[in-house]
């Protein structure tokens, strides 16, 4: 007899959470560090850098949340295990702490007093055997339930409205039905359509709260005296025929689904692993917010888009669909899943929805997305303010 | 065949699912039931995604899409004629005419 939830073949992490990658990431706490970084994973087959400008001289929420996006992509359940490299020990033991609470092998190399030389040869050493370990993991049977998922959709235009977006918002039901965590952001993106979102929001607090971050959001823009002109919507977005903010909001959620947000996260706040629909402060930039989604545990990110986007992620695959015809043929190789065919209303919302599903099946139990082959792996910080 | 496509009721543009040509009479359908709506003869070019007008908008008045606002017109806007930023902008931000 089948059971009530779809299984999956994914590595169960030492804390019970769920991963349908397993990878060894290595991660340089600061710009000074990326070079000792990349020279490990060029040297030891099987590890992820996640190279990046910041770590320094940052201070209060920016800081934290710097921390909180290094040690939450070593936390991710995609990753097996991390080794963490700074010009300083100090930070780098703070971003490690929060790797260990999980249980995972992390381990710690400061740059200063041995030089990069030396740092890469004492961390591709432990590399080298974190991957050995990982390669012995084994995928097992598990439950499509209590996993983290994100959603975004980027170069948007209005096929992203019509089809793409609709289609992903039946599979965010079934995914959110089956009591998964399924995270959404693009704070500014929902401008106009920001009080549809927080109608879905029942609960008067989680209500007040997203109003609190949507409305500090667009003040902290307004307060720079401009008006987005020339950025929202982008030059893209404009020549798919998308002509306002508004327009592109009430596309952009389209993909939310029909079911109640349950979830409301500002930058710092984790993200439980049964949230249901949960909104999530992000900026509008792809690789941005996928990043964030990532550090709170998202191991499969859905991403739609009508022009054509890109964008990937060093530890969680990324799926790209399109119902835009021209960019499924123009730019093939980076689209995954064709709804093409919803536009042209030859299926139904169910049956694009589905493929949207059973596509994502396949790429939990291993089959590698477009993004992760073509070598996508942006890893973008959010950055808040200017560092000291 | 339908050739554009209509989100909601009210609307006053739809969206083109293919290219139109300047001239052709586009047959359009309504999202939520897949129903027939009106034929319009487009009046110019409507790229695939693009919007056209499905009924005459006046200067000021309000652009409809999903049954919401999207924008107001910035000219008078002619039945099968484009819309888009040469002739809507946002009320919420920026004034893309101005480009």
């Amino acid at each position: 007899m089948a059971g009530k939830y779809p299984t999956i073949k994914a590595y169960v992490r030492p804390d019970g959470s769920v991963g349908i990658r397993n990878h060894v990431v290595i991660i340089p706490v600061d710009d000074l560090s990326n070079t000792a970084a990349l020279g490990v994973a060029k040297l030891i087959r099987g590890t992820v850098a996640i190279p990046h400008p910041y770590g320094r001289l940052q201070f209060g929420r920016d800081l934290n949340l710097l921390f909180h996006i290094l040690s939450g992509t070593g936390t991710n359940p995609n990753v097996y295990g991390a080794i963490v490299i700074g010009i300083e020990d100090n930070w780098a033991n703070k971003v490690a702490d929060g790797i260990a609470k999980t249980g995972k092998p992390v381990y710690v190399f400061g740059i200063e007093g041995n030089g990069d030389l030396r740092t890469i040869e004492m961390a591709s050493r432990k590399a080298k055997e974190l991957v050995q370990e990982a390669s012995e993991v084994q995928r097992t049977e598990v439950d499509l339930t209590g996993i983290q998922f994100s959603i975004k959709c980027g170069e948007s235009d209005t096929t992203s409205g019509l089809a793409s977006n609709p289609a992903l918002g039946y599979t965010v039901d079934k995914l959110v039905d089956l009591g998964n965590t399924v995270m959404f952001g693009e704070t500014s993106e929902l401008t106009g359509g920001e009080d549809i979102v927080a109608g879905r929001i029942s609960d008067p607090a989680l209500r007040n709260k997203f109003m609190r971050i949507y409305n500090e959001y667009v003040s902290i823009i307004e307060s720079e005296g401009v008006d987005l002109l020339g950025s929202q919507p982008t030059e893209g977005n404009i020549k798919g025929g998308l002509s306002t903010i508004e327009e592109k909001a009430l596309g952009n959620i389209q993909k939310l689904g029909t079911r109640p947000i349950t979830c409301v996260a500002d930058y710092l706040d984790p993200v439980p692993r049964n949230a249901g629909l949960c909104f999530v402060n992000t900026s509008s930039a792809a690789a941005e917010a996928i990043t964030l989604f990532a550090a709170k545990g998202s191991v499969l990110h859905f991403f739609t888009t009508g022009q054509g986007n890109l964008v990937g992620h060093p530890v969680i695959p990324v799926i790209k669909i399109s119902a835009n015809p021209k960019t499924i043929k123009a730019m093939s190789e980076h689209i995954d899943v064709d709804v093409s065919d919803l536009l042209e209303l030859k299926v139904s919302l169910t049956e694009a929805g589905e493929r949207i599903f059973n596509y994502a099946l396949r790429v939990m139990n291993g089959r590698l997305t477009a993004a992760e082959v073509l070598q996508h792996d942006e890893f973008s910080p959010i950055k808040l303010y200017i560092s000291a | 065949m339908p050739r554009f496509a209509i989100h909601n009721r009210e609307d006053n543009v739809g969206v083109a699912i293919e290219d139109i040509r300047a001239g052709d009479e586009a047959q359009g359908v309504y999202i939520e039931d897949r129903s027939m709506g009106p034929v319009i003869k487009a009046l110019e070019d409507i790229p695939l995604g693009h919007k056209i007008a499905l009924r005459d908008i006046k200067a000021g008045e309000r652009v409809i899409k999903y049954g919401r606002v999207i924008g107001v017109a910035t000219r008078d806007i002619k039945v099968g004629e484009h819309v888009h930023i040469h002739n809507v902008k946002s009320i919420k931000w920026g004034n893309l005419a101005r480009r």
